[in-house]
């Protein structure tokens, strides 16, 4: 590798994480338009994007940017404002500009349409602000579009009552909203429940009354001005709201446009209360910003560094020899006399546990890191599909090893389009039922023993167990009479060639669906379950090891062989005669007072030898059914090293890994949900299970 | 690669399987172990032996004999492992190989590798990457990336028919190279 080749893949990693703290600063700034720190952060990101862009010799992916940086230079000098359509084309820049560093050569150049067409647009973007500053601010006032650069803006609450006879003397209070809303921008409501029954009508009469909300960087006598040739004629309320522009914050418009809806008067009192509320709200916020600011300072100061991923594999691959030579120092002390090697050997099983855990914690990364892109896809998804969702998540500190993370992204992805897809209705379908109009989806991630847990809910449709049965058995995955409960029904989603959606859409429902998630899932040691009621939404769970690397197992002994169970499978264990296994009419054995139907390993694995006298059965649970596993003995707990078995046994599903024990024998790993279903093929158990 | 090393490297080590004396080019073997406990992996195909703990890694071992049709290797104070790095898929793996005794390490110049035998041959051709005549034998040097790389080698025998054919045909392509 050249030196500028290194440079410049130096230069891809940073400027992969650039952009992708670009993407989430735009997705917060469409939360908060007006926050100035983000704005900056956008634009900081963009500038080093440009900079080293043209450095490293990314060219287009420079030129581009330059482009989407000078717009965030007006915004930045409150010349544009940030809407929603500038943040779409921003964000769409932003999956250009990802496709632009990946490939500079054989990407997309300037020529392509992608390219063109985005330019154009934020061309757009530049032209329109130009024109607004070319028509001043005065003008900008006249044509009622609150001007950029207002200082002082305050909103004001108006309260215009005229007298029934206002129009006798010739004044048209619509004369004076419209004199009104040159001073700033404006939300006229009026309020016609005066108005009388048609017979008693008399036309001559003014029967409406007018509240109006008035942002504007005038002053309180400007606004009673305009009343001044009616004031005796009216009954006039001004007040002033807030020290700032209420009209532009959404959720301040979002109330009014309720108010509106219901046709009522508002009343002072009661809007006074929500802006309160909003200031709370704000207010809350911003210490929250702030305290988010102390730790990001806190975090600087401990300043983070750069690892290649390699080398922290190789680190774990050390710790993990360490921890097996450690093992057979440990077994090595405990059969030899020597009283002086056995404090130094305890002193290194501690360092080596200490170490262990220091190093898989570095491997582990935050949740956090996968979040902009389900944020991404709700916004983008929920936008196409005309739904409006928030999406929310708890808990995404939690740290998981980063192989976990990476074959984890796929299935969440796909169980956040099912639930945008299929869980959340449109919104009038929504409010229909009763429910808000926006749909909510969660994220909820948390330790559990040693397990990490995390959960999608969302407040959708949830999933009719009535028409799963239908699609199953039209697909003949179960007969028309077999009687399930609802779990297992719902359990059938996660069956090959499952896919309930009505209509194949480009989203979701091709027919692949959760039996991929499952398989994926599993395939790194986890576990999926669903739950749903309908009308109210579902919770998918997954529930995953904290690390692939080590595991807490059983070991047991067949034969010559050892063997380890995961623990976290192993239910209960229990001694059984051979005889009785061996007499055992279907394989099946009675345990606690329930029949456990079991696998005599020795059996199975093609063991020679004889079977001691007295054996010994570890009971697992697979998909809530418990299954026996015949062995000879067990040995006891023993916190396996995985190992891979490479290529050459890729076949032998049933095998996990080996470990490599104290005394530097190996066990294998035993995948028991894989020997259960590969045994049970043509087993009697295989129709239990289904 | 394995071709530019062989070019590079004319030093080849010899073993024998049964009574027969085949030769690795030493590029592709990293060390030789003796016969030490092999863990087996349940419901493999007979050639795959097990497994065994090289310094903290864990290495698949293959019975060669089974993989050249002959029968099971029997444990003796000669049998040793060969612990080879071989390339399967495209992906450097590293595995062991059951031999009955390692022998020598020779040193052939690529004029005296005479090409694989082609008619009679008990071994499929694909394997043996050419013949070298010492001391008056006829040792066979093996291509180890594809001997271990394929998976279908254990029914060997039963393609010898099917191999033969495809010998008889490289045959008649190399005549027709001859005569143009």
């Amino acid at each position: 590798m050249t030196s500028m080749e290194s440079f410049q893949s130096r230069f891809v990693e940073e400027a992969t994480d650039n952009i992708n703290d670009l993407e989430n600063a735009l997705l917060l700034l469409e939360e908060d338009p007006g926050n100035k720190e983000l704005v900056e952060r956008v634009f900081r990101a963009m500038h080093s994007l440009k900079g080293g862009g043209a450095m490293f010799g990314f060219d287009t992916l420079s030129d581009f940017t330059h482009h989407m940086e000078s717009v965030y230079d007006l915004v930045r000098e409150d010349k544009l404002q940030v809407t929603k359509d500038l943040l779409n084309v921003t964000l769409d820049s932003v999956d250009l500009m990802k496709k632009l560093l990946i490939n500079d050569e054989n990407g997309p150049d300037e020529a392509s349409g992608e390219y063109r067409a985005l330019v154009s647009r934020i061309e757009g973007f530049l032209k329109g602000a130009e024109v607004n500053a070319g028509q001043g601010p005065a003008s900008a006032g006249t044509t009622g579009i609150a001007e950029p650069e207002k200082q002082g803006v305050s909103t004001y609450f108006i309260h215009f009552v005229p007298d029934k006879d206002i129009m006798k003397n010739g004044t048209n209070p619509l004369y004076l909203i419209d004199e009104l809303s040159t001073l700033g921008k404006t939300q006229v409501i009026a309020n016609t429940c005066n108005v009388p029954d048609i017979k008693e009508f008399d036309t001559s009469k003014c029967y409406i009354s007018w509240e109006i909300f008035l942002s504007t960087s005038e002053d309180v006598n400007a606004i009673s001005d305009v009343f001044m040739f009616v004031e005796d004629d009216c009954m006039l309320d001004i007040h002033k709201l807030s020290a700032s522009d209420l009209l532009n914050d959404d959720r301040f418009t979002r109330e009014i446009e309720g108010y509106r809806l219901i046709e009522s008067e508002i009343g002072i009192n009661s809007i006074k209360d929500f802006v309160d509320s909003l200031k709370e709200e704000d207010q809350a916020r911003q210490s929250q910003s702030s305290k988010k600011k102390v730790t990001n300072g806190r975090d600087n100061a401990i300043s983070s560094i750069r690892v290649s991923s390699d080398k922290i594999d190789q680190l774990m691959n050390l710790v993990s020899e360490l921890v097996i030579t450690q093992a057979s120092l440990s077994l090595y002390t405990e059969n030899s006399d020597n009283s002086e090697l056995q404090p130094i050997a305890e002193s290194v099983q501690k360092l080596t546990r200490q170490l262990r855990d220091n190093a898989f914690s570095i491997s582990l990364i935050p949740l956090e890191s996968m979040m902009t892109r389900f944020q991404r896809l709700v916004r983008d998804l929920s936008d196409e599909l005309g739904k409006d969702i928030r999406f929310s998540a708890k808990g995404t500190e939690t740290e998981l090893d980063k192989t976990i993370i990476e074959s984890l992204t796929d299935p969440l992805l796909h169980i956040f389009r099912n639930a945008i897809d299929h869980g959340i209705e449109p919104p009038e379908e929504r409010i229909k039922k009763g429910k808000p109009g926006s749909g909510e989806i969660v994220l909820k991630a948390f330790y559990s023993g040693a397990n990490v847990v995390i959960q999608v809910s969302d407040d959708g449709a949830g999933i009719d167990p009535a028409r799963i049965r239908e699609k199953a058995v039209e697909k003949q995955l179960i007969t028309p009479d077999a009687v399930l409960n609802s779990k297992e029904l719902l359990n059938l989603l996660f069956l090959p060639g499952f896919s309930t959606a009505k209509n194949v859409t480009d989203v979701s429902g091709r027919g692949v669906g959760m039996d991929v998630v499952k398989r994926k899932i599993s395939s790194i040691r986890g576990e999926v379950d669903i739950e749903s009621s309908p009308g109210e939404g579902t919770v998918i769970t997954i529930k995953l090891p904290l690390t692939l690397s080590i595991i807490d197992g059983l070991l047991v002994r067949i034969g010559d062989s050892q063997y380890v169970i995961p623990l976290s499978v192993v239910d209960k264990i229990f001694a059984v005669e051979h005889e009785t296994l061996a007499g055992a009419y279907n394989n099946l054995v009675v345990l606690d007072g329930e029949q456990v139907p079991f696998y005599y390993l020795r059996e199975e694995f093609g063991l020679a030898g004889d079977p001691p006298a007295t054996e010994e059965i570890v009971v697992v649970e697979y998909e809530n059914v418990r299954i026996g596993l015949a062995t000879d003995s067990v040995v006891g707990e023993y916190q396996a090293v995985l190992k891979p078995l490479g290529k050459f046994y890729k076949e032998q599903e049933i095998i996990s890994g080996a470990t490599i024990l104290g005394d530097g024998s190996i066990a294998l790993v035993l995948d028991t949900n894989k020997i259960i279903n590969q045994f049970s093929n043509n087993n009697k158990i295989k129709e239990e299970l289904s | 690669m394995s071709e530019k090393n062989l070019d590079q490297i004319n030093s080849y080590l010899s073993f024998k399987l049964g009574e027969e004396t085949f030769a690795a080019n030493v590029s592709k073997v990293l060390n030789i172990l003796e016969m030490t406990e092999i863990t087996k992996v349940p419901r493999a195909p007979e050639y795959m032996k097990g497994v065994i703990n090289l310094r903290g890694s864990v290495l698949p071992v293959v019975d060669t004999r089974i993989k050249f049709g002959m029968p099971a290797t029997e444990y003796t104070s000669n049998t040793c492992i060969l612990v080879m790095e071989v390339e399967v898929d495209g992906e450097q793996v590293q595995v062991g190989g059951l031999v009955d005794a390692v022998q020598a390490v020779l040193e052939i110049e690529k004029e005296d590798i005479l090409p694989p035998p082609s008619i009679g041959s008990k071994y499929r051709s694909e394997f043996i990457s050419g013949m070298a005549k010492i001391d008056d034998r006829f040792i066979m040097l093996l291509n180890m990336d594809r001997v271990f790389s394929s998976d279908e080698i254990t029914d060997l025998r039963e393609r010898t028919e099917s191999s033969k054919l495809q010998q008889e045909v490289s045959m008649e392509e190399k005549k027709e190279k001859v005569k143009t």
